[in-house]
Order: structure tokens, then sequence, then C-alpha cells
């Protein structure tokens, strides 16, 4: 770690004084840290002159143990990542995969996979700002309204896939199953009235001076560290940046929705942009869900692959837009069924990094508010 | 004598040490349901009546929460200062239980045995009270420091910063009502406000109100100012290492102090034992009583389900740079506008005695309200019993009403004063809002096509 | 300009409306009582979304089509190890993700009631505790010999022998399968005779081949031969 901040306290320059800072090891188990993840802070009064993430607490091999089975066997493995949003974690997995093989993708599973995904994105956003808000203090009134709602789209989950967050769902070539009957019509009428909620949610929130005063101007990012710390996702929009795989890559059938990418003008970067651009991304959601859910065809749900998965050697990183930000597979294939190397790009560990310089001279709820902000899942930034 | 004095404290104090424990209980109840339902839960809905299969809306629920607290094992750190550790919570809820002492609480037994209406009558109650409040500070900061704790530690610090500061707008917004009555005794507060002559229902009284309640909020660690347990930051703040019955008496303290304090809230501001029907039975007093008390906890429970927590600059920049200079200012024009109104009630009552002196008002045709305010006037000077300011306004209002011109005169200036003393402090609230914080609000985004 | 505290006001309201609410609406009122038999009821088909607002929005206590849990074992009645489909290939065992299988092949062949002679499991253990109910040794089953249970109340007070679950626990019939997964069941039934016929049609289709490939041989040597004899 770099060198430690000299402490801006004039007391403790004051010869004959005998004062230290006061060190506390946030974590690993906090109510706000989110998982196992520990910050060790140093605090001058409330004030963070030193913070130092410490993670690794949930380490699970899960690079190497996918070089050592067969490609699909590492699929449910990927929903264990960011365990909120394992329908894009095996959307991105199955697209590298897919890249390898190049196999034709059937286009009802192809608007399945769209819906799964944005889908996906409301459960992991509304979370998100529910715990945020929680971290900001609020007793749970916001997070229960939130897991209200992402109650009711893990319902659809289950239904589909058979579970409910570790759906397993993507196959190489599209889908598992195609989803059962009046699932269709369900899904439309929740999207129907997710912006009631979403008007709700923002009454409650959006407006509350004590929210403001919390958020505004805590834990500013500026553009030039955000991209130079590689920062993606919502985070990397709320600190002023116009980019979005949807847009940039167009994977999947994305170029046949009219939707906005929501982001800031790159003044502040604090925490309230870092939450609103989740809360106006909701929205975007649900306007591709509407056309996605008005336009899907029948038809078959899986290409043509051959059962054994044996794909000619060769490199690919196949890369989504996560709810968390760029979620990337690099794979090496060398002509076994097994990857040779099998590597994650995770968006929650290359965000994380810049939380000390986010954290420095706030004070030490700043710090649970930011870390709240950045919307880390332990399970991919340890892996 | 020994024997009549025994059944005295026993009478005056008994129902104390065991309606509040017992409301205690209830409130946690209450608390637990109501934030569920906020929060579209169910809430405790499982225990009931032992052995049975009654569940009556899981009112069970604290009992078997106390028994387990009971049986819970007491942990002490090893590092922990012991004889500390023990006192805290026992200190945190002594302070607590006394104050409820000087609540002007006219249980009909009390007054049936000896004619005493409140446990501890003082002429000083008001100070007492603060006096004592600040007690509990102590145990607080003693339960961070013996904890030997970092997020105790800092808990305590918190809870002592706070407490501190919050005490002092606490204070000034009491004086308002210390003004108008003219004396500190919590009885004779509350006979100033019989008949609705509530100090809530004026524009300086409202707002005194309002920063009392804040700061009752901020002295009983509720939220949003809850910092000194504050979960997401500091884990539990300095009940971090307390378990088990200790951990209970915390509680109890906690909520006996917020019962206390509203019962401080409903004393001076909302007219104590006062309300409809409250000479229809001996026990209606005492009821109105309790149910402005449980008005004032459902609405912190309400806050509690709704809003976030401050941070510690924005708490202290909120009691030192608005509630304090708020509170000031709100004396000042309590002041001058209560002056200004008692000169003009003078004068009426001056014009309606001169009017009576110069001529036999109920001879010839009498002016339209004229019984009225003479009425009012003979009140003001203390000429029918007691001289009493606030009825003898009421008088003049009804004069007014039925066209009294030198009634009316007054009726116009009380309010005018009324919606001058709120424009300004409405004004000056907004004022100290943009000068204390930094300018927050929602902003614009842009979109990408 | 707005009005002091106006943002905090508008919370209330909004929490105010959820507490009235949630005594009149079910749709906001999200959790319900765990119902104490759940493994008895049988899958729910999706249904109406609920139109009304006072309508319950959904039956946590039922479970659906798709659901998985934990794998069980297939066989077609009676004896359960007389039509047990599993013949010990061992495949899902080598691709079992967090590997939690295991299987023991048997030394010989049975006779079954069926008259097939196939090797059967000798041992078929699964570890509940680690299983993590993906359901990849379903898909990658040639046999349609594995299926997932939604059977959920797994616990027990035995930490090793009790979360271990054997051969003769895994074993359930066809028309169990059939009641808790119907959908599923009847499309597994309809691509497993399917199979049958395609593979009994290749089969025919392999043998009249070789009949005709036998018949243009006679063909050929007795051709052969009668030009033989005719020399």
């Amino acid at each position: 770690m770099s060198t430690t901040a000299a402490p801006n306290y004039e007391l403790l320059q004051q010869e004959g004084l005998e004062t230290s800072l006061l060190e506390i090891s946030m974590g690993p188990h906090h109510p706000s840290t989110h998982g196992v993840f520990r910050m060790d802070v140093k605090l001058d009064g409330e004030t963070v002159v030193e913070l130092k993430p410490v993670f690794g607490y949930l380490h699970r091999n899960h690079e190497k143990l996918a070089e050592n089975m067969s490609y699909l066997s590492s699929m449910p493995f990927t929903d264990r990542l960011d365990y909120f949003n394992s329908m894009t974690n095996n959307w991105a997995y199955a697209l590298a995969a897919e890249q390898l093989v190049e196999v034709e993708v059937p286009e009802r599973a192809e608007y399945l996979r769209v819906i799964m995904a944005e889908l996906t994105r409301l459960v992991n956003h509304v979370t998100l700002v529910g715990f945020f808000v929680n971290d900001l203090g609020a007793l749970g009134t916001p997070l229960m309204y939130a897991f209200r709602e992402r109650e009711k789209i893990l319902d659809l989950f289950e239904q589909a896939s058979g579970a409910r967050m570790m759906c397993n769902y993507f196959r190489f070539g599209g889908l598992r199953n195609d989803v059962p009957e009046g699932w269709l019509d369900r899904t439309r009428e929740l999207v129907d009235r997710f912006p009631a909620f979403l008007d709700e949610y923002e009454q409650l929130l959006s407006e509350n001076e004590i929210i403001l005063s919390r958020t505004q101007g805590v834990g500013n990012l500026s553009r030039e560290l955000a991209i130079n710390a590689g920062i993606t996702g919502p985070m990397l929009r709320a600190s002023g940046v116009n980019y979005d795989l949807r847009k940039v890559d167009a994977y999947g059938i994305y170029d046949r929705f009219k939707f906005r990418v929501p982001y800031t003008d790159g003044d502040t970067g604090d925490c309230y942009d870092r939450f609103m651009i989740r809360m106006l991304e909701m929205r975007e959601s649900v306007a591709i869900l509407k056309q996605a859910l008005a336009d899907i065809p029948e038809g078959d749900i899986i290409g043509k692959v051959s059962k054994v998965f044996k794909p000619k050697p060769g490199e690919t990183y196949g890369r989504i837009e996560g709810p968390k930000g760029e979620l990337g597979f690099y794979l090496i294939a060398d002509g076994t069924p097994k990857p040779y190397r099998y590597r994650v790009r995770p968006p929650s560990l290359i965000n994380l990094t810049v939380l000390r310089e986010m954290c420095l001279g706030g004070k030490i709820a700043d710090a649970v508010v930011i870390l709240g902000s950045i919307d880390i899942v332990l399970g991919e930034v340890d892996r | 004598m020994s024997f009549q004095l025994i059944i005295d404290i026993l009478i005056a104090t008994v129902p104390l040490l065991v309606i509040f424990p017992s409301l205690f209980a209830f409130t946690t109840w209450m608390e637990r349901k109501a934030l569920a339902r906020i929060q579209n839960r169910i809430g405790p809905n499982k225990i009931g009546v032992p052995c049975t299969r009654v569940s009556l809306f899981g009112l069970g629920q604290p009992a078997a929460d106390g028994i387990k607290m009971i049986f819970k094992e007491d942990i002490v750190p090893r590092g922990a200062d012991k004889l500390f550790h023990l006192l805290a919570p026992i200190l945190a809820l002594i302070p607590a239980m006394l104050i409820l002492c000087f609540l002007p609480l006219e249980f009909p037994w009390g007054k049936f045995m000896s004619g005493k209406v409140q446990a501890f009558m003082l002429d000083s109650a008001v100070i007492f009270f603060f006096a004592i409040t600040g007690l509990n500070t102590l145990a607080i900061f003693m339960a961070g420091w013996a904890s030997r704790n970092k997020y105790s530690l800092l808990g305590g610090m918190r809870a002592v910063a706070q407490m501190v500061s919050y005490e002092i707008p606490l204070v000034l917004s009491a004086v308002i009502v210390v003004m108008m009555v003219g004396s500190l005794n919590a009885k004779e507060i509350a006979d100033a406000q019989s008949g609705f002559n509530w100090f809530v229902f004026s524009p300086w009284g409202l707002a005194a109100f309002i920063v009392f309640f804040i700061a009752a909020l901020a002295e009983t660690n509720r939220s949003p100012f809850d910092l000194p347990e504050a979960e997401s930051e500091i884990i539990a703040g300095y009940f971090t290492e307390y378990s088990g019955f200790k951990f209970a008496l915390f509680f109890l303290g906690e909520y006996i102090a917020m019962f206390a304090i509203s019962g401080l809230a409903v004393t001076l501001f909302l007219g104590a034992g006062d309300g409809p029907f409250v000479d229809a039975a001996p026990w209606m007093p005492a009821m109105w009583f309790i149910a402005k008390i449980f008005g004032l906890i459902a609405v912190m429970i309400w806050l509690r389900g709704t809003l976030p927590r401050l941070r510690v600059d924005q708490l202290m920049a909120f009691a030192w740079k608005f509630l304090l200079p708020l509170s000031i200012f709100n004396i000042l024009l309590a002041g001058l506008s209560y002056f200004a109104l008692d000169a003009r009630v003078a004068n009426t009552t001056d014009d309606v005695i001169h009017y009576v002196n110069s001529g036999n008002p109920f001879a010839g045709v009498p002016e339209l309200g004229t019984n009225e305010a003479l009425m009012g006037a003979m009140i003001y000077r203390g000429m029918a019993g007691e001289q009493n300011p606030m009825a003898a306004k009421k008088w003049f209002l009804k004069a007014a009403l039925k066209g009294h011109p030198a009634s009316r005169t007054l009726v116009a200036w009380w309010l005018g004063i009324w919606v001058l003393s709120l424009v300004a402090l409405y004004v000056m609230a907004k004022g100290l809002n943009n000068l204390s914080r930094s300018t927050t609000k929602p902003r614009e985004y842009l979109y990408a096509e | 300009m707005s009005i002091l505290g106006g943002g905090i006001f508008k919370g209330m309201a909004v929490t105010l409306r959820n507490f009235v609410g949630s005594y009149f609406y079910k749709e906001r009122l999200i959790t319900n009582d765990y119902d104490w038999r759940p493994e008895d009821k049988l899958p729910q088909s999706i249904g109406e979304y609920p139109k009304e607002e006072g309508e319950q929005l959904r039956d946590t206590t039922t479970v659906n089509h798709y659901s998985r849990n934990f794998p069980m074992l297939l066989h077609d009645g009676g004896e359960p190890m007389d039509t047990v489909r599993c013949v010990a290939c061992q495949i899902c065992e080598r691709e079992c993700p967090p590997q939690c299988i295991y299987i023991e092949k048997s030394e010989d062949k049975t006779e079954r009631s069926d008259n097939k002679a196939q090797f059967y499991p000798a041992k078929f253990d699964i570890d509940v505790s680690v299983c993590m109910s993906c359901q990849i040794c379903v898909e990658v089953c040639p046999f349609d010999a594995i299926v997932m249970n939604s059977q959920f109340e797994l616990s027990t007070p035995d930490r090793f022998g009790g979360l271990l679950v054997r051969r003769d626990d895994l074993l359930k019939s066809n028309d169990y399968y059939h009641k808790i997964h119907p959908q599923e069941a009847a499309t597994r039934d309809q691509k497993m005779v399917a199979d049958k016929a395609a593979k009994e049609a290749k089969k025919k289709a392999a043998a009249e081949k070789a009949k005709a490939a036998a018949e243009v041989k006679a063909k050929a040597a007795a051709e052969a031969k009668a030009k033989e004899e005719g020399e």
C-alpha cells in the first residue's frame, strides 16, 4: 500500500501531547461491508486519514477450478461470482464460449437473453439502492421495498429456470429450456407495474434532505481517475463518461432496441450521482423490456451445438455490460474439452480499487456510504 | 404518621414502576409491528398466550424476548472495566425512572389517598428534569469507555457530543413555556393549559414544540439522530459489548427516557392531561396524558421507519447553526409578540372597563357582544376569581365573533401578530437552513441516445 | 424554492401509505406464513398475474414446474433396482461441477425383469451438503436416468451420514416424477419414446442395409459363382 497520508490535525503536531490515530479494522464481519470485506481504517476523531481495503476472504479458486473441468461445468460456478446477477454472468461466459465455436443463437433465445439480462439489471439496481440507503442509516424500509420488487422478479426467474438466484439458465448457443406457458404475460404485467414502484421509490428517497446532504459531495470520483482506474458501468457514467457496452459492442441484439444511456456532465461524480444514475437506468431497462416483450418471436431455444463441447485451439474475450460494469471472460482453448486458461474480469473488484482515493478525508460514515455506492459483491471480488 | 407516609410513597411510586415498564413492553411490540407494516412485513405474530395457539397479534413477543434476555449469558470482555461495565446500564435506567416522578400525571388513586397528584412536587421541576436528563450522557459514555471496544468508544464519544449539544435547544425551547406561565412547576404549567389553551396552539409555541421534539429525538438517540448506536457504521455503538440482561436494561432505560421526554413535551406544549371529556371520569387526565405520549412515540417510530441517519458533522451543524439560533430567535419573538398581545388585551380591557364605568351597558341598547367582552375584562383583571389572561382571550374572541368592535380590533391584532410570527419563524428557519448546510438539490442528468 | 423539510414529508407520506396499504392490499405484503408441509404440494401452473390489487401475488409455499433442488434416480416402476435406468456410465460423476456424486459400477451385468442385461450402480451416493442444485448431471445423462427432485426439506440432525443420500433413497419412480414435474416429465418421455423409435428405426435401417448388403453380396457371390461355374 502507498504511503500513509500525513494526519492533518494540529493537535498531533503540538509538542508534549501524546495522541495517536485510532485504528479500526472494519470487517470482515461488520454490518455494512456487504460480505466478508475488511477496511483497515485509521481515524483522526471521525475523519478517515488512511484506509486499506483487504479482501480475499471469499476466494474459491474459481478460475483454476474452471481450467480443470469441462466448459459446461463452469457455467453453474459463474452464477456464484456475482450472486445477484447470475443471468448476466451466464451470458458473459456463454458469449465468450460461443465466440470459440461460432454457433448461431436462435432468435427467440436472443430475445429471452435480453429479457433476462434486463430483469437482472432491475434486480441488481433495486437491491443496490436498497442497501445503499440502508448504509445511510435508514432502518431497512427502502431495502424492504426493494426486496418486495426483487422477489417478484426472482419468482419469474424461478419459474423459468428452476432457481431463484443460481439460475444456471444460459447454455452455449441458447438457453437451457424455453420459458413456461404464461411466463411472458406475467413478465409483461410486472414490467408494466414497475415504473409505479420506481415513482414511489423516488418520492421516498430522491428528494429527502438527509439523503441529499449525506450523498452530495461525498466520495467524488473525477473523470480522469475513473478512466485511469478502469472503472466501468454506472459508476463510470456517474463520473461523466458516456460508455455503455450495450451501445459500444451491441452484443446480442441490443442494436434493435431504442434506449438511452444516462450519464452526468462529470462535474461531481459523487455518491448521489451514482445513486441517481442507477435509478435512471432502471427506467431505461423497463423501456428495453417493453420492446423485447413486444417483439419476441416463437421458435427454437438453442442452436446446434454438439453435446461434447470441444472448441478448436484459440483464444477469445467475451464481455457484456453487466449491472455492475464490464464483465468479461477470457478463454484460451487448446483443443481439449477443458479451457487452457480461464480468466474473469470482475467489475466489482476493479471498481473497488478507487475506494481509498474516494474515502480519504471523509468521515467514517462516508466511507460506509461510498463502499455502498460502489456496488460490490464479494463473490465476484474474491472469486 | 409513618404508616400513612409509607402508603403515600408506595402509591406515588409503584404505579410509575409498574405502568411504565409494562408500557415499555407494549411499546417494543408496537414499534416492531408498526415498523414491519411500514416495511410491508407482518411483524411478530406467533407468540401470544402460552400453551395455546392464541397468538393475539404476537402480543406475547415482549415477554418471550424478556425471558430470553434474562437467561442469556452475560459476557464481559476480558479487557473491560468490570465495575463500570456493570454500573452503566443501571445508571442509564435510574435517571430515566426518576424523571417520571416529575410528570404531572394525575392517577385517580393518588388523589383519593392523599391528595397528591404526582409523585414528587417540586417548584423547579423543569430545571430538575433537565439536570437529571444530563446524567444519561454519563451512563452512555461510561458504557462506551468501560467496554474497551473501539466501536463502543466512538459511540460513547458521539453520544456525549450529541447530547450536550442538543440539551441547549431543548432547554431554550422549554424556556418559552416558562416565560408564558411564569413558573417552573410542572403542575402549574399543566393547569395553565387547561381548556385547550395548549401552548402548541401559538406560533412560537409551535416552533418551540418542533425544536423541542427534534432535540428530544437527539437526546433519546432516536432516528435520524441515532448516531451513538449507528448500526451501519459502528455496529451498535456504546452497547456493542452488552448482552443479556444488561442489554435489556439499556433498552429499558432508552424507552423509559423516551416516555419521560415525551411526557415533558406533553406537559409543556400539549396541555398535559387536558383533552375532550376530561371531566367525565377521574382517570381521564391520566389516560389523555398517556395517549398523548403514545402519539408522540408513534411519530418517533414513523420517523424511524422513514429517515436515514445524519452524519456527525451535519448533526453538530444542525444543533449549533440551526436549532440554537432558531430557538433564541423564537424566544425573542415570543417575548415581543406576547408583550404586544398582552398590551393589546390590557388596552381592550381598559376600554371595556371604561365603557362600563361611563354608563350602564345593560341599559339601553346593549352593544353586541358586550357581555362576553366584560367577562373577558373581568377575568383578565382577576375580578372573577383567579386572574387568567389565557381564558380572558377566549372571552374576547367570543365577543369579537358577536361583533364587539374593541374586541374585533383585538382579534385583528392577535391574528396579525400570529401570522407575522409564523412568517418570521419560517423565513428565519429557511434562512438558517440555507446558511447552515451546503446547498443540496436534485440534479439534472444527460442522456445518450 | 422548495418547502423546508418537504422531501422528508414526502417520504413520510410514502411510508404512511405503505403502512395503511399493507392492511388492505395483499400484494404489498410479500411475506406469508410458511406452510409446514410444503413438499406435499403439487406444482402450480403459473396462472394469471393477479389483476385485482387485493389478490395475493404469489403462494410462496408451492413449487413450480422447473423447480430443482436435489437429484433423484428414476426407475420405471415395480421393484426399483429391476427397472433402474442408470447404467453406471459415470458421466454425471465426471461432469458434476462440485464433484458430489460417487458411483461404483457393478461387477456383473444383471438379468432384470425387463430382460435387459445391464450394468447397474452398486453404489450411488450424493452429498447434499456439497450439491449445488445446478442440474448439470441431468443434462449430461444420456439415459434420462437422473432428474431433479423439488423436495427441499432436507435438514437432518446428523451432519455426515444424514447428508449423504444413498442409492436406495435416491431411487424414485417415473410416476413420482410425473407428479412433481408433469410438463417436464411428459416431454422427457416423449423424447425417450422418439429416441427409442429413432434408434429402432436406425437399427431397422441398419439391419435392412445389412440385409441389402448381404443380398447384394450374396447376389454378387452367386453371380461370381455362376460366372465361375460358367467358366
